[in-house]
C-alpha cells in the first residue's frame, strides 16, 4: 500500500460520524477530567476503556488518543484558577499560573496555557510523524547509565523551582526522594518501609501525595483563613488568547519547552511531570524575563504547558514504533489496541499504516479542538468560580478524595492524601516549597533503579559510568548547572 | 386492625418471596478485580473474559484494577471481601502462587474458592532476532565463557524463576537484571544490554524476539520448529496461567454456576478469536480440576523459590 493509499484510507475512516463524535467527546471529556483534581490521564483513559469494546477500531483509537492529549491540557485549568493542579503534569503550571490569576489575569493565563499546550502537542506530533522510527531506535540505546545521568540532571531543577530558600527546596526534594522509596523494591522484589501494613506494600501513589500537597492543603489553608475574612476573589476569569506580538516575543521559550518535552517523552522512564519541571527550570535560567518567575510570568506557564503536551507525542514514539509504552497513559492505549485485535509493536507499522496515519490526524484535530474547548469552557469556568467558595472547595475536597482512591483502588491512598494535606499546610506555613516533593517522588524510583541496574551491568563499578559518552556529556552539563550560579554568586560577593 | 395485620402478612409474604427470588444467582452486577493495571498483560485477557461472562450470566460485570506489589494488594482485598459471589478476581499464577511465599501476605493457598482456569501458555527462552546466539547450546556456551545477561520483572516473578531453573539445569550462572515491568525488559533487549529473556507467546509478534526453546512438554502450533527444552535434555517447564477465583467461603452452588459459565465463555468463538489475535493461549479447567491444579502449583512454585534461594 502506498502512502497516498494509506492516507486516503485513513481520511475515509476518520470522516465518519462515529469517529468524529468520538473525537469531540474524547477531547471534551479529557479536558474536563484533566481539570478535576485527582483524576489524572490514566484514570480518564481507564474509565473510557470499556466503552471502546463495542466501537469500531478507528473510533476507539480516536476516543482514547483525544482523551490522552486533552487530559494533559485540562490539568492546567484548575492549576491556574484554584492553585490545584488537575494532574501531576500540571504541578509546575501552578508556580506562575496561579499568581497570574491572583493578579486578575486569569483569562490571559488560561489563554497562554491553552496556546502553549496546543503548540507543544502539534510540535511533538510533527516530530512523531517525521522521525518516529529513528528516534525509537535511538531511545532503546538509552540505557540505565544514561538514564541515571539524565535523572540526576533533572534533579538540579529543584533549585530553580524553589523560590525563596534553596535549602528548603532541597530539603523538600529529599523528602520526595524518600517517599519514592516506600513500597516494592524492583531490584529485590521485596517491600520497604511498609511497617507491616499490607496496603503499603505497593508504595505511595504520586497522585495521592500530589492531591494532598496541593488540593487538600489549599482547601485547609483557605478554610483557616476564612475565619478572618473572605480570601481574595480570582478576577478576570475568562479566556483571552495572547496577542500575536507577545507570542512572537516568547517564541523561543515555546520552541525550547516543546523540544524538552518531546525529548523527555521519547526516553521512557522519566515522565511528563519531570519534563515540566526541567522545562520550567530551563526557561527560568534562560528567559530574559527571569526576574518575574514565580510572580505570574507567562513564560513560566508556557514552559510547563508546552512541555507537558509535547510529552504526549514523544511518549507515542516508542509506543507506536516499538510497542513499548512511554508512560502510564500509553500503557492503556496499547491495551486498547490489543483489545481491538491489533498487536502493537514492530509489525503494526508495516501491516496497518492507515492506523498510524489516522492516529496522527486525530491528534492534530484534538490539539486544535482543545483551543476551541478552552475558549468555550471559559464561560463555564466563570460560573464555577462564582460558586460560593465553601461549596467550591468542598467539591474539590470530595473529588480529590475520590480521585485518590480511583487511581489504584487502594483505600490507603485516601489516608495518604489526607496526611499529605496536613503536611502540606505545615510546609506552606513554614515557607517550604511543595513542588520539589513532587519532583523527588516522580524521579526517585527511576534514579535508584537506573543506578542499581547500571552497577549490575558494570560489575559494581561506578567508574564505568564515565566510559559512556552520552552519560559523560550529561554529567558535565549537570556539573555546569550546579557550578555556574555558585561561581557567579561568589564573584559578586568578591567584587562587592 | 385486622386489615393492618392482613397487610402485614401480605408484606411479609412479598418479602419472603423476594428472598426466595434472591437465591437465583446472579441477581445484580458482579465485581471482577484484576490486580494489575488497565491495558497490561493480565488486564487484556481479563477484560476479554469479563465480556463473555457478562453475556452468559446476563448481568453486568464491573472490572476494577487494584494494582501494586505484584498484584498482592488486589489479592489481599479480594481475600478479605464478603464471600457472596459478587466479588471475584481474575488473577495470574504469580500473584496467587509465588507472592505468598515471597512476602508475608495475609492470604495464602487456602484463601480461595478456585472457580476455573481460563488461560495457560508456555514460556519461551528468547533472544534478539539478529543475536549471534542461535541455539540453546550457543546460549550455554556464552554463559560458560563469560557473562550472559538476562532480564525480567522483579525477583520472584515467573520469568525470573524460569531462568533460574534453566541455569540450574545446565549448571551455569546468568546475570539477572531486574526491571520494573516487561516493557522495560523489551527496551533493554532491543538496546542490546540484555542477551536473553524468558517470555510468553507474544514475544515475537510484539518485539520481534526469536524463541530458542519452549519450556513445555510439547512443541507449540505457533512455533513448530522451536524445540522443547526437554528434547534438548533438560525437562524445564514453565507456564503463565490465569485463573478465576472467589474468596474462600463463597457458596458452593455459586461457584458451580460460575464454573459452568466459565466453560461456555472460554470455549466461545469470540473469546478464542480475541485471545488468538492477542497471541495468547486459552485453557479451561472446571472447578475441582482447577482446585487440584492450583494446590499443586502452589506447592511446586514454593519449592522452586526455595531452590532458587529466594525463600528460606
Amino acid at each position: 500500500m502506498s502512502l497516498i493509499d494509506s492516507l486516503s484510507l485513513a481520511l475515509g475512516q476518520i470522516a465518519s460520524w462515529d469517529v468524529l463524535i468520538a473525537i469531540l467527546i474524547g477531547t471534551a471529556y479529557g479536558t474536563l477530567v484533566g481539570a478535576l483534581p485527582g483524576m489524572g490521564t490514566v484514570v480518564a483513559l481507564v474509565v473510557a476503556l470499556p466503552f471502546t469494546y463495542s466501537m469500531g477500531t478507528p473510533a476507539a483509537i480516536a476516543l482514547l488518543l483525544c482523551i490522552y492529549c486533552s487530559s494533559v491540557y485540562g490539568g492546567s485549568i484548575t492549576a491556574i484558577l484554584i492553585n490545584t493542579p488537575g494532574t501531576p503534569q500540571s504541578a509546575a503550571t501552578v508556580l506562575d499560573g496561579y499568581p497570574m490569576a491572583k493578579a486578575g489575569k486569569a483569562d490571559l493565563a488560561l489563554g497562554w496555557a491553552t496556546f502553549a499546550s496546543a503548540f507543544g502537542g502539534v510540535f511533538s506530533l510533527l516530530v512523531l510523524i517525521v522521525a518516529a522510527p529513528q528516534l525509537a531506535r535511538l531511545s532503546v540505546y538509552f540505557g540505565p547509565v544514561e538514564t541515571f545521568a539524565l535523572i540526576l540532571f533533572a534533579l538540579t531543577c529543584i533549585a530553580w523551582v524553589s523560590s525563596g530558600s534553596t535549602v528548603k527546596g532541597l530539603l523538600a526534594g529529599a523528602i520526595g526522594l524518600f517517599l519514592a522509596s516506600v513500597g516494592p523494591d524492583t531490584m529485590t522484589g521485596l517491600s520497604r518501609f511498609g511497617f507491616g501494613v499490607d496496603a503499603l506494600a505497593g508504595g505511595l501513589s504520586l497522585i495521592s501525595v500530589l492531591i494532598g500537597l496541593f488540593a487538600l492543603s489549599e482547601a485547609f489553608i483557605r478554610a483557616a483563613y476564612y475565619r478572618e475574612g473572605k480570601p481574595p476573589d480570582i478576577a478576570g476569569v475568562g479566556f483571552r488568547l495572547p496577542p500575536w506580538g507577545d507570542i512572537r516575543l516568547r517564541w523561543r521559550i515555546l520552541l525550547q519547552s516543546s523540544a524538552i518535552g518531546t525529548a523527555i517523552g521519547v526516553l521512557p522512564g522519566t515522565g511528563a511531570t519531570a519534563a515540566t519541571f526541567v522545562s520550567y527550570a530551563e526557561a527560568r535560567r534562560t528567559s530574559p524575563r527571569r526576574e518575574n518567575f514565580g510572580k505570574g510570568e507567562p513564560d513560566g506557564v508556557i514552559a510547563a504547558e508546552a512541555s507537558n503536551n509535547a510529552v504526549t507525542g514523544g511518549a507515542l514514539v516508542p509506543t507506536l514504533a516499538l510497542g513499548i509504552p512511554g508512560d502510564g497513559g500509553t500503557v492503556v492505549l496499547l491495551g486498547a489496541l490489543l483489545i481491538q485485535g491489533l498487536v502493537p509493536g514492530v509489525q503494526l507499522f508495516q501491516n496497518n499504516p492507515e492506523i498510524m496515519i489516522g492516529a496522527f490526524i486525530v491528534i492534530l484535530i484534538a490539539n486544535v479542538l482543545m483551543v476551541g474547548f478552552g475558549a468555550l469552557g471559559a464561560q463555564g469556568f466563570r460560573r464555577i468560580m462564582g460558586v460560593p467558595e465553601p461549596l467550591l472547595m468542598g467539591s474539590v475536597v470530595l473529588m480529590s478524595v475520590v480521585g485518590a482512591f480511583a487511581v489504584r483502588g487502594n483505600p490507603i491512598d485516601v489516608v495518604v492524601a489526607v496526611v499529605a494535606g496536613i503536611f502540606g499546610v505545615i510546609m506552606r506555613l513554614a515557607g517550604v516549597p511543595v513542588a520539589p516533593i513532587v519532583i523527588g517522588m516522580a524521579l526517585g524510583k527511576t534514579l535508584e533503579q537506573s543506578l542499581r541496574q547500571g552497577l549490575m551491568l558494570n560489575e559494581g563499578s561506578f567508574l564505568a559510568f564515565f566510559g559512556q559518552p552520552i552519560a559523560v556529556v550529561i554529567f558535565l552539563i549537570t556539573l555546569f548547572f550546579i557550578a555556574a550560579p555558585v561561581y557567579t554568586a561568589l564573584r559578586k560577593r568578591h567584587q562587592g | 386492625m385486622k386489615l393492618k395485620r392482613a397487610m402485614g402478612i401480605a408484606a411479609a409474604a412479598v418479602l419472603l418471596g423476594g428472598g426466595a427470588a434472591q437465591a437465583e444467582y446472579p441477581e445484580r452486577s458482579i465485581g471482577m478485580m484484576i490486580p494489575f493495571s488497565a491495558g497490561g498483560g493480565t488486564d487484556v485477557p481479563g477484560r476479554f473474559f469479563a465480556a463473555e461472562m457478562e453475556k452468559i450470566l446476563g448481568t453486568d460485570i464491573v472490572v476494577s484494577n487494584v494494582t501494586g506489589a505484584g498484584g498482592t494488594i488486589g489479592a489481599t482485598q479480594l481475600s478479605q471481601a464478603r464471600a457472596d459471589g459478587y466479588k471475584l478476581g481474575f488473577m495470574p499464577v504469580g500473584t496467587t502462587t509465588t507472592q505468598p511465599h515471597l512476602r508475608r501476605t495475609s492470604y495464602n493457598g487456602d484463601s480461595w474458592a478456585p472457580i476455573c482456569l481460563v488461560a495457560q501458555g508456555p514460556q519461551y527462552v528468547t533472544v534478539l532476532e539478529d543475536s549471534p546466539v542461535k541455539t540453546v547450546d550457543d546460549l550455554i556456551a556464552k554463559a560458560k565463557s563469560g557473562k550472559l545477561v538476562t532480564g525480567g520483572p522483579p525477583p520472584g516473578s515467573l520469568p525470573h524463576i524460569a531462568q533460574a531453573a534453566v541455569a540450574n539445569a545446565y549448571g551455569v550462572k546468568f546475570t539477572y537484571i531486574p526491571h520494573e515491568g516487561i516493557n522495560e525488559v523489551a527496551k533493554s533487549m532491543l538496546g542490546g544490554r540484555v542477551d536473553m529473556a524468558v517470555w510468553f507467546g507474544d514475544a515475537k509478534a510484539r518485539f520481534g524476539l526469536r524463541p530458542l526453546a519452549i519450556l513445555d512438554s510439547k512443541r507449540s502450533a505457533e512455533f513448530p520448529d522451536v524445540p522443547t527444552l526437554a528434547e534438548l535434555g533438560q525437562p524445564v517447564e514453565s507456564f503463565v496461567w490465569f485463573g478465576f477465583f472467589a474468596p474462600k467461603g463463597t457458596p458452593d452452588a455459586v461457584v458451580s454456576t460460575l464454573s459452568d459459565a466459565c466453560e461456555k465463555a472460554v470455549n466461545s468463538a469470540s473469546f478464542r478469536g480475541n485471545m488468538e489475535k492477542a497471541k495468547r493461549q486459552v485453557r479451561y479447567m472446571p472447578r475441582d480440576e482447577f482446585a487440584a491444579f492450583f494446590a499443586r502449583q502452589y506447592e511446586q512454585n514454593g519449592s522452586l523459590l526455595k531452590e532458587a534461594g529466594l525463600v528460606k
